[in-house]
């Protein structure tokens, strides 16, 4: 914002002007410029306070360990520990498996879903968008508990399966490793795929119709046009999407815990249920919880430079 | 535009620096003010309303000191209790900490070694002689007494005695048994009734803390932080027992806390060895009134074992914040001092506390018509007595999370040393 702003105050200034800047005048230009300054010096200021000044203070930290209040720096300790922690480098492959797999699953599932809600033939179209964006609505909590539930040894999935014949035996979804990563890719999935199908909706909308027309007289099927059209018309969108996607499955968090709660044993904790329990659960150690913080950050800035380049966009 | 930029990094390093000099004088102004200061109102935390709450309300009631001060108490979920404490206490800043908080006993340990200065000892205020041995362990550190012993976490087998009956056995069978001869009995019982024994849930070891308890044993060695798990006999003995009872196939696996009640309470397995807590979940089944029996917890196979043994448990803390004199003189007057309270709390909530004297009370005499007029309190608190003491030392839950993941390479046919090798090199790498 505030480079944009300033730019923009340079760009108004006449030619001549700015070849003959003296000293003085410069003052002169930070004179003007500081109306504009104002408006944004609040929250610059609120955004360094309360998100970089932690952030560096976070960094600090992760340099450091100890119990509690008890900490001292430990150089590049943390870091190394890093590499020999068995439950640190589990969380990290349970995390990256989620997002290999649901990211992209879900990120395919919204653009399907907009696309045939998108379509001006279908009936009770407000109705479907609903029926899909509302589990956005839905507490965190509160959907993890029903979907435990329903995956219960019990629940209705293993009474369903039983009585249509699928299965002879009830399977324990959450206490077998495979599956309970598996319910938590579902839930995560059903969670999370109207909420991206928005925006997809959203950008469709701006998709000029003459162009699908152009299309269909040139003779393209619908997946031509799929592929050809939308998806490249839709490029900035879905690259956002998975980029915030990609984000929040990095983070994830409630569905663990309140589902699995990262069992059985590690086969599902995340990389932020370890930084919680590192903090709360077991003795705080909070150095070492914010070495293991700033991996996620690490790893996000590193996605995202990879979802660029992949994309194509230059800035 | 360079010059600006940076006017604009000192001023905001300026206030940067300015809101965290501020702040520590705030820490320090809040931690320095030792010396005795009157306060009217003191603030507990618990986070049971039917359990540790209400203790606090009646605690209220009995206060028989002379000490003029309002005691406000607070609900928080347990959970919210250790991350507030953690994050307020670390930060340095006693702003909006409580005088009085419950700390499960598991967890104390870490709180005293975290936060070294935040607690306010209690060594001058309880006598300690008075209250069970195991409590006294897991809530002094370094001499000092800082914990006030609040309820007992005894363990006990509720068993179903028409199930065992109907499988051949009484009560006296399964009185004072090893883990081996329980899951002998357990084998018949499935047998005759086709009801599971017990169950067990793989992400807790709970079973597993409870059996080595019963030789004195923990996790980790007397120096409460070293890894005590490869090598450790009473940990392989208790892995070996765990592994026969899934071999034996007289377990139901439950995920979570619901499906554990919801096991005794629809009738589906014949015991339920835990901590005493569960007596009023047991009760909850009003029908079932008159087949259960409590008897003293099974051990393991092993010299020096015996049949008594602890599952969680909590105990009072008084932080070192203005009013601690208030929290403490309060503690001492109710929960440190007052036999009669004790009476009340068994009657009213069914909270067993640690404390000796008590004992002697009419109310723990009273027999329990829902276990066929045992009775019961009586039983618990003598068997509370016999608990060894262990101290439980930091890393509780670190290494149970650990361990879980090598029962389950256990429970999957990996050799057991092997096993004990790997969680117990895991241990050390991660608790370093």
């Amino acid at each position: 914002m505030s480079q944009q702003a300033s730019k923009k105050a340079e760009v108004d200034l006449p030619v001549h002007y700015k070849y003959q800047e003296t000293r003085r005048q410069k003052t002169g230009v930070f004179f003007r410029r500081k109306i504009g300054w104002l408006f944004v010096i609040v929250s610059i200021i609120a955004i360094t306070i309360f998100n970089f000044y932690p952030m560096v203070q976070a960094f600090l930290l992760s340099f450091q360990s100890g119990m509690g209040a008890n900490l001292e720096y430990v150089g590049f300790n943390n870091w190394q520990r890093l590499f020999g922690d068995p439950t640190f480098i589990a969380a990290l492959t349970n995390t990256s498996i989620y997002l290999l797999i649901q990211v992209p699953l879900m990120i395919v599932l919204a653009l399907f879903f907009s696309v045939l809600l998108n379509d001006p033939k279908l009936k009770f179209k407000g109705f479907f968008r609903i029926a899909i964006f509302l589990p956005c609505v839905t507490s965190l909590v509160a959907y993890s508990v029903v979907f435990k539930y329903l995956f219960g040894i019990d629940g209705i999935i293993n009474q369903f399966l039983l009585n249509f014949g699928f299965i002879s035996q009830t399977i324990n979804f959450l206490a077998d490793p495979f599956w309970a990563k598996v319910v938590i890719i579902l839930a995560i999935t059903w969670r999370w795929t109207g909420y991206n199908m928005i925006f997809y909706l959203a950008a469709l909308q701006n998709v000029d119709k003459s162009i699908y027309e152009a299309a269909r007289i040139d003779g393209a099927n619908a997946f031509q046009q799929f592929f050809q059209i939308t998806v490249p018309m839709l490029k900035p969108i879905i690259l956002f999407t998975s980029i915030t996607s990609t984000i929040g499955t990095l983070q994830i968090f409630d569905e663990i815990v309140n589902i699995t709660n990262g069992g059985p044993g590690n086969a599902t904790i995340s990389i932020s249920q370890y930084i919680y329990n590192l903090s709360f659960e077991y003795t705080p150690d909070f150095g070492y919880a914010s070495t293991v913080s700033y991996v996620i950050v690490i790893l996000v800035v590193i996605l995202s430079i990879i979802q660029f380049r992949v994309a194509g966009e230059k800035k | 535009m360079k010059k600006f930029y940076l006017m604009l990094l000192l001023v905001v390093g300026m206030v940067v620096l300015a809101a965290c000099s501020s702040g520590d004088e705030e820490a320090s102004g809040g931690s320095g003010s030792e010396g005795s200061s009157d306060v009217d109102t003191i603030t507990a935390w618990a986070w049971d309303p039917a359990f540790n709450i209400a203790a606090l309300e009646h605690a209220k009631e009995a206060y028989n000191g002379d000490g003029e001060y309002e005691v406000n108490v607070i609900e928080n979920a347990q959970d919210d209790i250790i991350q507030k404490l953690n994050t307020g206490l670390s930060s340095g800043t006693t702003n909006g900490m409580p005088n009085i908080v419950l700390i499960e006993d598991y967890r104390a340990q870490s709180f005293l070694q975290a936060y070294p200065d935040a607690f306010h000892p209690l060594t001058d205020v309880i006598n300690s002689d008075d209250f069970a041995d195991y409590k006294i362990a897991t809530t002094s550190f370094e001499g000092e007494q800082y914990g006030l012993p609040f309820d007992s976490g005894v363990a006990a087998l509720y068993v179903r005695t028409d199930y065992l009956e109907e499988a051949g056995y009484t009560v006296e069978d399964v009185t004072n048994i090893t883990w081996q001869e329980y899951i002998e009995i357990g084998k018949d019982v499935k047998e005759t009734t086709g009801k599971n024994m017990l169950t067990l849930d793989p992400n807790d070891l709970a079973q597993v803390r409870m059996m080595i308890q019963t030789n004195g044993s923990w996790y980790v060695e007397e120096d409460g932080s070293t890894p005590n798990l490869a090598g450790n006999e009473t940990l392989e003995k208790a892995f070996e027992t765990y592994k026969e009872m899934m071999d034996a196939d007289i377990a139901k696996i439950v995920s979570d806390w619901s499906q554990f009640v919801g096991a005794f309470n629809s009738g589906d397995v014949a015991s339920v060895p835990t901590g005493n807590w569960i007596t009023p979940s047991v009760k909850q089944a009003a029908d079932q009134s008159g087949n259960w029996a409590v008897v003293p917890m099974p051990r393991l196979d092993m010299e020096g074992a015996v049949n008594a043994s602890n599952l969680g448990g909590s105990s009072w803390y008084v932080l070192n914040v203005d009013g601690k004199e208030q929290a403490a003189d309060f503690l001492l007057n109710t929960f440190g001092s007052n036999p009669d309270l004790y009476q009340t709390l068994v009657k009213e909530i069914g909270a067993l506390g640690t404390y000796s004297p008590a004992a002697e009370g009419d109310a723990y005499a009273v027999e329990d018509e829902f276990f066929g007029g045992q009775q019961l309190i009586t039983d618990l608190s003598t068997w509370t007595d016999e608990i060894p003491a262990v101290n439980y030392g930091l890393h509780t839950y670190a290494i149970e999370d650990i361990l879980v993941t090598g029962m389950q390479d256990y429970l999957n046919g990996a050799e057991l040393t092997t096993v004990l090798e790997n969680v117990q090199g895991q241990a050390e790498a991660q608790l370093k």
